[in-house]
């Protein structure tokens, strides 16, 4: 009788490199054939870093995309009804079209620069296998249905009870390695096939979709920068401790596999997202604060479930901080609290940190995204399609278009919370061309910046020895003299920096209010923060109240149609801090803001012929956000 | 004869044999089911463990390697006989997949060079550029001024001497009609697209206001040379010849199926 060896077997499914999934204890023997699925095998070959494409510019160009693309291996975007795969998703984002569940058809008016599928990594592809009557998958209890879903309500439903058992006790029932194996290769060769360098940029990525045990949210995209990637994503289902997952970056990074993760919906996260301790409620410490620094250079500032820059009850003074707030925790309607839940506020608590300890784990750059379940980008308010599938396709179901008739309840419109969503958020990065290399390098550098939907693109340096605003060659000279958005200064004594915040209009969309300033700093312990209008389209700036007139912009609300001649294409300024010191620890970054456009709700509501549901804000401001530049102390 | 017509019965004859055979079987027969260790399944486990550890195994670690493989080998050939593998969509794609792979990984043998450019020809489409324009512009906020500077500079003077600063580029070249719309709005490609080339021409409305256009060329759709992109092209033939062959080999495999619709 042979001696059996469990230690050799965990042994060979090490070396194997492939998932030892609990029925099958010796891979070892399929070893030869698994590395014939060619998952972490590039796919096409890289143009070397040498070859440059016709755009290459040292000045660098604005790139649009959105690194938050749900297809039909999420497992909540298949209960949707979304049939759509990442290949689809990329031919849409290249121009293409897509059908919507609901029968329409979606395509962009300007196809974006480059494009991430992120889909779920805990049960990817599980809830298609389940409506598969042939598999195991859908013997399960929760799969009953799954095969022959109906309406919007039945959908949010069986939404709502698969979403509960996942993230119950029993949840790993339903998980499958294989199944997940299968789609994640498919997501990516389907990302290697669709990138083109100089046209179009694509990259490997999912969602890490953890909770916390509050039900916050702690929500992270992970974007690879290379054409390989490990055989399955790190997901919940391995730890909803976020340190972990930064433990697992780490280790790829360590074999030569870069890749960053950017946290979303900090706004649903109930102060989860930027806590003053690490998950175990220790202190931060600089380990923690360069682990994340390392792994999460990025923030998703803006995208359909609201806009996370900040909150009114924490920058009471800031006029434009009631923007596109979705008040609750993630795929629920419990109030999340806006403390530890804002960038802003982050950005301060960093530099106090900073201040205090000499550490600062939040010290990042920002970008919008949409988390389309669609796999179509969602930013454009006059053709909004939401993101849930057939959960939210039309505006009755949206909540902007009455319903056929009152509820029982006497209600107008439907109860959800689909009318605190927005059509929103576009990625924006400055980087030499569009390859993979260049955008991912700008990224790292934080050279980046958030839209709410529409193509406004700034420009934001700090310096001393910058140039005029209007230098014709301002570009050069501020790269030279000074730093771009994502960048350090060190404060200097003898004099304060200047800085250039120059935004334009995006080419389809109304022109600018005003270009703003916002700065917080570290004063006697405490976090301010203080907004200043630096350039303004309708007049003078207020020097008393550092604030610009009003423009005149008004919107028609009957035809969504713009008062003329208001406003202004593009804005900039040079700007010195009025109150700078030297002693203190500041970030400031620019937030600019179109004039006023109806409101996707509006749009609705005209085509319905109704009036707009006046629970709704009938109009918004566009906005765009830089990533900060931060002046530290001289030491 | 009843009995000689019985006799040249095929079906008798099958019954006689199929009898004789299953007593034979039964008389000499073992009903256990046989797994032969091979040297060449033991040499097969050796390499493994080697290319895995970068150890040579030792005659102790081969035996644990054969013993556990036995072991799975029966629990696998018991479920395959209890027809665990029916039915199961796992065990069906992987199934699939592996016939996939073996169809597709048919050798390609290298195109002949008079091949590549047939397939090049016939899918010249993909190796086409679309239109492009390389230009200069000048911006300006209104179409007044656009004009007056372009009244000024058909009389002689100096097109540097206009326009107002604009975060666009001062010049683009090789952009397609899609790209410049992307950059200027959505109608900008079109009014430019019949203007005379070397010279001043507007005002162009953009998403920005207006602009003066100066083409420096127009470069019509271009077929990119086979020797410039041979590469590309290589591997796209390559991956059609692998779909051909899956395709082909589903096509004779179909041949030896029925198909047929159950009508209720």
């Amino acid at each position: 009788m042979l001696r059996q060896s469990p230690f050799i077997s965990a042994l060979l499914c090490v070396a194997a490199l492939s998932a030892c999934s609990d029925n099958s204890t010796t891979v070892a023997v399929d070893s030869a054939e698994e590395a014939a699925v060619p998952v972490s095998q590039p796919f096409k070959a890289t143009d070397p870093a040498s070859v440059r494409t016709a755009e290459y510019s040292v000045e660098r160009n604005a790139y649009f995309g959105d690194l938050h693309v749900h297809t039909m291996y999420s497992f909540d975007a298949f209960i949707f009804g979304t049939t759509s795969s990442p290949d689809d998703a990329y031919e849409f984002a290249k121009g293409g079209s897509i059908t919507h569940p609901a029968g329409f058809s979606m395509s962009l008016q300007t196809p974006l620069d480059f494009y991430g599928v992120t889909d779920h990594a805990f049960y990817l592809g599980v809830l298609r296998e389940m409506a598969d009557p042939n598999s195991e998958l859908s013997k399960h209890p929760v799969a009953a249905g799954m095969d022959s879903l109906g309406g919007a309500a039945e959908r949010g439903v069986k939404f709502r009870e698969v979403l509960g058992f996942l993230r119950g006790p029993d949840g790993d029932e339903l998980n499958d390695p294989e199944v997940g194996m299968s789609a994640w290769s498919e997501i990516v060769a389907a990302a290697n096939r669709h990138n083109d360098p100089g046209t179009f940029t694509t990259f490997i990525g999912y969602e890490y979709t953890a909770t916390a045990s509050d039900g916050g949210n702690l929500h992270r995209n992970v974007i690879f920068r290379g054409d390989t990637a490990p055989n399955l994503p790190f997901s919940r289902l391995d730890s909803s401790n976020p340190e972990d997952l930064w433990d697992w970056m780490d280790g790829l990074r360590d074999q030569g596999m870069d890749s960053l993760a950017i946290p979303h919906n900090s706004n649903g996260s109930n102060g989860n997202m930027f806590m003053l301790t690490d998950n175990s409620g220790r202190p931060l410490d600089d380990a923690y604060a360069s682990q994340r620094m390392r792994n999460e250079p990025l923030v998703e500032i803006t995208q359909v479930k609201g806009t996370s820059d900040t909150h009114p009850a924490l920058s009471p003074n800031d006029e434009w901080a009631d923007f596109e707030i979705m008040p609750f925790m993630v795929a629920s309607t419990l109030a999340s609290q806006p403390d530890g839940s804002y960038v802003r506020q982050a950005f301060l608590n960093g530099l106090r940190m900073q201040a205090e300890d000499g550490i600062n784990p939040y010290k990042f750059g920002v970008i919008g995204s949409s988390d389309t379940h669609n796999a179509t980008y969602a930013g454009e308010e006059f053709d909004y399609w939401s993101k849930v599938g057939l959960r939210d396709s039309d505006g009755i179901l949206r909540g902007s278009v009455p319903m056929l008739e009152p509820n029982s309840a006497g209600d107008i419109y439907v109860d959800t919370y689909f009318d605190t969503w927005s059509a929103a958020g576009l990625a924006g990065v400055w980087a030499e061309e569009n390859t993979r290399e260049s955008i991912y390098d700008g990224f790292r550098r934080k050279e980046t910046f958030g839209t709410s939907g529409t193509r406004m693109k700034v420009r934001f340096f700090g310096g001393y020895d910058l140039p005029a605003a209007d230098d014709p060659d301002m570009l050069a000279k501020s790269y030279s003299g000074g730093v771009s958005m994502g960048g350090d200064l060190i404060g200097e004594a003898s004099r304060a920096p200047s800085f250039i915040a120059w935004v334009a209009k995006a080419p389809d969309s109304a022109p600018l209010d005003r270009v703003q300033i916002i700065k917080g700093w570290v004063e006697d312990g405490e976090t301010r923060e203080e907004v200043y209008d630096v350039a303004c389209s309708g007049g003078p700036l207020d020097p008393l109240t550092s604030r610009c007139p009003d423009n005149g912009a008004r919107v028609n609300l009957s035809d969504c149609s713009l008062t003329n001649g208001s406003g202004a294409p593009e804005l900039r300024a040079s700007w010195r801090d009025p109150n700078f010191d030297p002693d203190q620890h500041a970030f400031y970054y620019v937030r600019g803001l179109e004039n006023p456009t109806c409101r996707w709700s509006t749009w609705d509501a005209i085509r319905a012929g109704v009036e707009p549901n006046p629970n709704l804000q009938p109009t918004i401001q566009e906005r765009i956000w830089s990533s900060p530049i931060w002046v530290t102390p001289q030491l | 004869m009843a009995s000689d017509v019985l006799f040249r019965q095929p079906l008798i004859w099958f019954f006689f044999i199929g009898l004789f055979l299953f007593i034979a079987d039964s008389q000499i027969g073992d009903d256990r089911r046989e797994i032969v260790i091979t040297d060449a399944l033991r040499d097969r486990l050796a390499t493994l463990w080697t290319t895995q550890t970068g150890l040579v195994a030792t005659e102790a670690e081969v035996n644990s390697l054969v013993d556990n493989w036995v072991k799975e080998e029966v629990l696998y050939r018991e479920a395959l006989r209890l027809g665990l593998d029916e039915e199961d969509s796992i065990v069906r794609r992987r199934l699939v997949q592996k016939l996939g792979f073996i169809a597709e990984s048919e050798p390609i043998p290298a195109p002949e060079i008079g091949e590549l450019e047939a397939f090049y020809q016939q899918h010249i489409d993909d190796y086409t550029l679309p239109v492009r324009y390389s230009l200069q512009h000048l911006y300006f906020q209104t179409i007044e001024s656009a004009q007056q500077a372009l009244t000024q500079i058909e009389q002689g003077v100096s097109s540097r001497d206009f326009g107002e600063p604009s975060m666009l580029n001062p010049s683009f070249a090789y952009r397609s009609a899609l790209e410049l719309n992307a950059t200027f709005g959505a109608d900008f490609a079109g009014q430019i697209a019949d203007f005379p080339i070397v010279s001043w021409q507007g005002p162009v409305q953009s998403g920005f206001g207006f602009h003066l256009v100066f083409l420096n060329a127009i470069h019509p759709e271009q077929i990119t040379p086979l020797e410039a992109i041979g590469q590309q092209v290589n591997e796209d033939y390559r991956r059609a010849r692998q779909l051909e062959a899956r395709d082909l080999y589903i096509e004779n495999l179909l041949q030896q199926y029925i198909i047929s619709v159950e009508l209720q």
